[in-house]
């Protein structure tokens, strides 16, 4: 395994104070944290902090860590001593998962094998017992999915690291690969749970749940609303001022569509049924903008000059008044 | 590298779907104590008599458990965190609103 330079990860010198460690990983979870942070390997980085955070605050787990040396760096092999933290007592009153008020215990998910190693639940720092419910907790993680996927379902591959009980009693994170169906019609923001792919329950009892919040990456073409699809439509002024039929691109395929003659820009034509599937499906609306052919041949200039003297009467910024 | 699993009981969660408390306090990792101070804030609005009976929509289950995960990694209050919640969804939907007309304006 590697080793982790935790005083590194904070930012902080092997001197720090418990107030200087405790600040320091106030400002970078602030910075990093997945729910807040707009950084490309905030999750990752996240997670770093907090276990380093998690061995640092605790005067005990610091105090054995501190006991490794300062010559270490991190990503260099390490292999742990042996006896290792003997010689300490415990107190018992910090183990991961101490709860505060409100939310529950700790994760310690997603931890290397450093962490686990040495602090873990087959460690003398190992917490027991500390689950109220039995099984395993829920977990949350986040999807994001094309609109194309989520009008047509599709299959995600995810990676989900979870910390399994070794012969020896030490902890192990192995990393299992779970292919999902990602059902048609799936909403941004809406939930998908996933029986028993959450936290495996101690023992035999249940596993939890995961729950993937969907997120719908915004699209090129179509505006999505709940179930409906917003889609701007050029056209030109003629299929505006006389009305036409024009074909529009829904997500499920091409439809022919009536322009009404004297439509407007920024009007919205309804497409009923034609957004993503669901009970009931939603409707795909076609906001129509006019766009002007440029004037920059010597013919596209005599039709503009001809409109503009055979429908003089036309004022365009009549609502504004004089 | 392990082998890929097919994971089955893949279920929706739809608008219409509701949360007892009991089971909201464990998807989302809260003690009903919480979910009382987050109603009480107006994070959700659950439908019921007393807390023990309360139903919450699917649509709480983000908000809470982004909420009990701001207070459990950054050490918010229930104030700070159901404050936090609300400024990033606005702040979700003014990158909607940012991209909408970003691609209004680049067509």
């Amino acid at each position: 395994m590697e080793y982790r330079d935790y005083y590194k990860f904070l930012g902080v010198t092997r001197t720090a104070s418990a107030e200087e460690i405790k600040k320091a990983y106030r400002r970078l979870a602030r910075k990093y944290h997945p729910d807040v942070s707009k950084e490309q390997d905030a999750e990752q980085k996240f997670k770093e902090l907090q276990e380093a955070y998690e061995v640092l605050k605790d005067p005990e787990k610091r105090a054995a860590y501190d006991q490794l040396g300062s010559s270490w760096q991190s990503g260099q092999q390490f292999r742990p001593p042996p006896e290792w933290a003997s010689g300490f007592e415990f107190s018992g009153a910090s183990r991961p998962g101490s709860e505060r008020k409100g939310a529950h215990a700790f994760e310690q998910e997603g931890f290397s094998d450093f962490f686990s190693t040495l602090f873990g639940g087959g460690s003398p720092f190992g917490g027991s017992g500390r689950r109220a419910p039995p099984g395993g907790r829920d977990h949350h993680a986040r999807i994001d999915v094309d609109l194309e996927e989520a009008f047509g379902g599709g299959s995600r591959t995810l990676e989900l690291k979870r910390p399994e009980l070794k012969a020896d009693g030490t902890l192990e994170l192995r990393t299992h690969t779970v292919r999902v169906t990602i059902p048609a019609g799936v909403t941004d923001g809406q939930l998908i749970r996933l029986a028993g792919q959450g936290e495996p329950g101690p023992g035999g009892t249940r596993a939890g749940d995961l729950y993937l919040e969907v997120h719908v990456r915004a699209h090129r073409l179509y505006q999505l609303d709940g179930r409906n699809v917003t889609l701007t439509l050029p056209i030109a002024p003629w299929e505006a001022a006389l009305g036409g039929t024009v074909t529009v691109p829904t997500l499920g395929g091409a439809v022919e569509m009536q322009i009404p003659a004297g439509a407007q820009s920024g009007q919205k034509l309804r497409l009923r049924g034609r957004g993503l599937p669901g009970q009931p499906p939603g409707d795909a609306y076609v906001q129509l903008k006019v766009v002007l052919p440029p004037a920059t041949s010597a013919e596209a200039r005599t039709v503009y000059e001809s409109m503009r003297e055979k429908m003089a009467g036309f004022d365009p910024r009549a609502e504004l008044g004089r | 590298m392990s082998d890929v699993v097919e994971a089955y009981g893949v279920q929706l969660i739809g608008e219409t779907d509701w949360f007892t408390a009991i089971e909201i306090c464990r998807v989302c990792q809260l003690n009903l104590e919480a979910v009382i101070e987050f109603a009480d804030l107006g994070l959700v609005s659950p439908r019921g008599g007393s807390p023990q009976d309360w139903r919450l929509p699917a649509a709480a289950v983000p908000r809470l458990a982004t909420a009990a995960r701001l207070m459990r990694d950054l050490g918010v209050n229930v104030s700070g965190a159901v404050l936090a919640v609300e400024l990033l969804e606005g702040r979700r939907e003014l990158q909607r609103q940012i991209s909408e007309l970003e691609r209004l304006t680049h067509r």
